[in-house]
């Protein structure tokens, strides 16, 4: 079918050049299933890093994995390339377990300062030369790191509001100067969730600000390392991001699951599993432009209630297909969990009449909003976000796309069934709020377009090739220390896990690559001398959700 | 309430709603303390309806206009329409708990409720409502309205500085800022109107504009101002609606942003107050405009009808702002000052001296 929307492809960078790039300072080899692997002293990391994206091109930290083995610490850089996600390598920094110093990839890649400091505060590894080495989950009086081996995982702590550090203390009074520090949040109207930024004030113009994430933490990554990957990993990607995203997150895990255990899945899922996260997108979408309205128009205005109501139809269409409103839990390795809804000719006429009506409400939502002068003066030139301060804190997804970068996972690297499809990708050359809301208004009609495609293919797939999963063991043990890293276009941008298999039917390691955590991260760069108001509507446009962020 | 002493009213048509009371029930037989209880009595009538008002549409009207325009229903579980909702609201607000912060600058933060809630309060003694109803009718009318609205800035600052929060801090100056920047439009504006009726007294204001502006025969238009000068009418209709702080202009509470402004510590009592008062402000700022612009009580059919047409157009402009409300986003803070400073003030002047030159040439 139609390959109108092939990659922008650039010369591919093979395993020799990389070899030869690397040279000396690869001491070993560890490739995983995704990418080639180069183990590298700590000392070289900078080094590295940068040779990397300097003369290969891996311009695009995308995730950093920090794990504890028996005999070592382990920091995985994973890196691929803006123009082409499919070209991936990953580097390794072995340390040793009585002296876990790193050198800090901060210099090279903004985006490393928050990995880093994840990657201390669960996992313990230090890195050297980080700017700002604070823990950022957890509060910073908590014992130990709740991923390191020798971590006693029955024992609860309880950190008290006095032991942990108190936002009012006096201290952050500073009679010398003329600003004033404000707390936005974690209980304010527009943090999205429980979201505390420290805010820097003087008057209204926003000289600095520093979030503070870790409120809704809720050991994401150690749960699933806790589940089996057959049945009990797939429940909790809906958790992640739970603002209707819950197919997109599924879809994440089943496609990572599905390289490690090498499951091949049925046409007909694919098909079906397209559909349904194009939904999930589109309400994602629209939730953003709902609440995007709200932060900037200040009420519950005619926008946010509009948004609502129509989401509410795709809510029930969802409803329908997975029997869940907020948690799916429809996706299984090897396919869905079951067909289309009897009468299928029901479901398939209710959504197809939902994507005729769309057209309409999109024209309804442009005379509201985009077309609004006053919206406009609010949003046009205000949150700027240069691309390349983009590609340097790892922002992906409308966050990335409205600062013109052309890279979407569904089609870049694509899975599902996408790349037989026609659709395009949206971008906005604008960096400004304004251009993070159109782009997200575009994507809802090209995400239309695909559900209407797999609506006439699902439509037309002969009855007795309606395979809606394939054959799967009942246990799956996938061979010892077999390392995967893969990502999907979720709503927010590149939702990416890495599994490390250790023989049993459990992960080893499971670690969640947020975009919301990257595109959060970007925040500081977006609001620097705006005034208050900017910095809400800002965050509004990142399109946050803390359930992802926090994990 | 402020009684003009009547020496000094200037009788224009009928006698003022005290001395009515005053005639009907014979109190004005007993000298000055029968004139005053009359006074009282009669400012008693006045501002029960301007409580009812509010009290209507603080917790039902605005919820089921909102609604509305938002494609809701809003209230409808007690009574017919829901209004049932203003008494469990009413008992809701003042049962709960009035919280005052520790570090709050007492008696600034318990004073500035009553201060926003009355100094609205004390602007209706001079609007004339049709059907005989209007306290005083001072020459200086509409100079005293604004005079006694303006007092609700020091309000608004003795709220958002007492709080001791740093949002309310926020709030309050951004309240004093965008009152500045839009009282001198809205009193300049006001002026043009005088230009044309040549007194600030509110009753001569109105019968300024009963005269026929076209007289079609059977339908005659009548010499508003609004339709005299529609510029200074939009004018005036914009710097009121940032006056009262309504969207778009509401920056001073802006949800989103500062959590709720110069109100954020506010709680039961004394919330219900500076809610009030708000509400009185749009109501206070709906009767100037029907005033000055929409031919106070005028209307068709027979005089005692008055009351009902004024309080429909008070109720026209109420609609409004919460038209905006759910159609208009919010300017942002540098902005909201910028279009007053830089747009509003110099178009209200402009507006002035073509009045006046107008009304010079026609004189």
């Amino acid at each position: 079918m139609s390959t109108d929307i092939e990659p922008p492809r650039t010369a591919e960078t093979t395993e020799d050049e990389l070899e030869a790039l690397i040279g000396d300072r690869a001491i070993a080899r560890d490739d995983h299933l995704n990418a080639p692997g180069f183990v590298i002293n700590p000392d070289d990391v900078q080094d590295v890093l940068a040779d990397l994206r300097d003369e290969a091109g891996f311009d695009h930290l995308s995730c950093l994995t920090a794990q504890q083995y028996e005999d070592r610490y382990e920091s995985i850089y994973h890196m691929k390339k803006y123009v082409d996600p499919t070209q991936e390598v990953s580097v390794v920094v072995p340390t040793t377990l009585d002296e876990p110093t790193s050198q800090s990839a901060e210099p090279v890649f903004r985006t490393a300062d928050w990995h880093e400091r994840e990657a201390f505060d669960l996992v313990g590894i230090d890195y050297e030369g980080h700017p700002d080495p604070r823990r950022i989950l957890l509060p910073e009086t908590w014992q130990g790191h709740p991923l390191s081996l020798d971590y006693d995982q029955t024992k609860p702590q309880v950190v008290t509001l006095s032991e942990y550090e108190n936002p009012i203390q006096p201290d952050h009074i500073d009679s010398e100067s003329d600003t004033m520090f404000l707390n936005v949040g974690p209980h304010h109207p527009a943090t999205h969730g429980v979201l505390h930024i420290k805010t820097v004030l003087d008057g209204e113009t926003v000289l600095d600000v520093d979030p503070d994430i870790g409120y809704l933490h809720r050991c994401e990554e150690q749960m699933c390392q806790q589940g089996t990957y057959r049945h009990q990993i797939m429940p909790y990607p809906d958790r992640w991001d739970y603002v209707s995203s819950g197919l997109l997150n599924e879809w994440a895990y089943a496609r990572v699951a599905e390289d490690l255990a090498d499951i091949e899945v049925p046409e007909y899922a694919q098909v079906i599993r397209t559909m349904g996260a194009e939904l999930c997108r589109i309400a994602s979408h629209m939730l953003a432009l709902g609440t995007f309205a709200l932060d900037v128009y200040g009420d519950f205005t005619a926008v946010f209630q509009y948004a609502f109501r129509d989401r509410e139809v795709i809510q029930d269409i969802l409803e329908d297909l997975t029997g869940q409103r907020l948690m799916f839990n429809y996706f299984r390795l090897g396919g869905v969990a079951w067909d289309l809804p009897e009468p299928r000719e029901e479901f398939i006429a209710q959504t197809r009449d939902f994507l005729d009506e769309l057209p309409a409400k999109v024209d309804e939502y442009n005379d509201l909003l985009t077309t609004n002068e006053i919206f406009q003066i609010r949003c046009v030139d205000t949150g700027i976000l240069e691309p390349e301060v983009a590609k340097e804190y790892g922002c992906t997804g409308p966050v990335a796309r409205g600062s013109g970068i052309d890279y979407d996972l569904r089609r870049d690297d694509p899975y599902g069934y996408y790349e037989n499809l026609e659709w395009d990708v949206v971008t906005e050359d604008g960096c400004d709020n304004y251009s993070r809301v159109l782009v997200r208004m575009r994507e809802v009609e090209e995400s239309a377009k695909i559900i209407e495609q797999c609506l006439d293919l699902i439509e037309e797939w002969p009855e007795d090739e309606r395979e809606v999963q394939a054959n799967v063991p009942r246990t799956l043990k996938p061979d010892p220390d077999t390392e995967v890293y893969r990502a999907v276009e979720g709503a927010k941008g590149e939702l990416g896990i890495y599994i490390r298999s250790d023989g049993t039917d459990k992960p080893g390691r499971f670690k969640i690559r947020s975009p919301c955590y990257h595109n959060l991260s970007v925040l500081e760069q977006m609001v620097q001398g705006e005034y208050i108001p900017d910095l809400v509507a800002s965050l509004g446009s990142l399109d946050i959700v803390l359930g992802e962020v926090d994990r | 309430m402020s009684r003009g002493a009547p020496e000094m009213v200037l009788q224009v048509g009928e006698p003022m709603l005290p001395e009515r009371i005053g005639d009907l029930t014979g109190l004005g037989e007993f000298g000055v303390a029968g004139e005053l209880i009359a006074a009282f009595l009669a400012a008693f009538i006045v501002g029960n309806l301007m409580l009812a008002m509010t009290g209507l549409a603080g917790p039902w009207a605005k919820r089921k206009i909102t609604a509305a325009f938002t494609d809701r229903i809003a209230v409808n579980q007690i009574g017919p329409a829901g209004v049932g909702i203003i008494v469990a609201d009413a008992v809701r607000l003042l049962s709960k708990e009035n919280i005052i912060p520790e570090n709050v600058d007492r008696p600034a933060y318990d004073v500035a409720p009553i201060v926003v809630a009355s100094s609205a309060m004390l602007g209706f003694a001079v609007i004339p409502m049709g059907t005989g109803i209007q306290l005083a009718d001072p020459e200086v009318g509409l100079a005293y309205v604004f005079a006694v609205s303006g007092i609700a800035s020091l309000g608004l600052v003795m709220a958002g500085y007492a709080s001791s929060n740093k949002y309310s801090l926020l709030g309050g100056l951004r309240a004093v800022a965008q009152n500045i920047a839009y009282e001198i439009p809205l009193v300049v504006t006001g002026m043009s109107v005088v230009l044309f009726a040549g007194s600030l007294q509110m009753s001569t204001i109105v019968e300024a504009q009963s005269q026929a502006l076209i007289d079609l025969g059977v339908v005659s238009i009548p010499q508003w101002y609004a339709l005299v000068n529609p510029f200074a009418f939009v004018l005036f209709l914009i710097a009121n609606f940032a006056e009262v702080g309504r969207n778009p202009f509401d920056t001073p509470e802006a949800p989103t942003e500062i959590v709720a402004g110069y109100q954020t510590e506010y709680s039961s009592v004394y919330f219900v107050l500076i809610y009030l008062g708000e509400f009185l402000h749009i109501f206070l700022g709906g009767a100037i405009i029907a005033t000055i612009f929409l031919g106070g009580p005028a209307g068709p059919g027979p005089a005692f009808l008055g009351i009902v047409w004024f309080l429909l157009k008070i109720w026209g402009v109420f609609m409004m702002t919460q038209w905006l409300r759910s159609a208009v986003p919010r300017v942002r803070i540098d902005q909201l000052i910028e279009i007053g400073w830089k747009g509003l003030l110099v178009l209200s002047f402009a507006n002035l001296l073509l009045t006046a030159i107008i009304v010079g040439l026609i004189a």
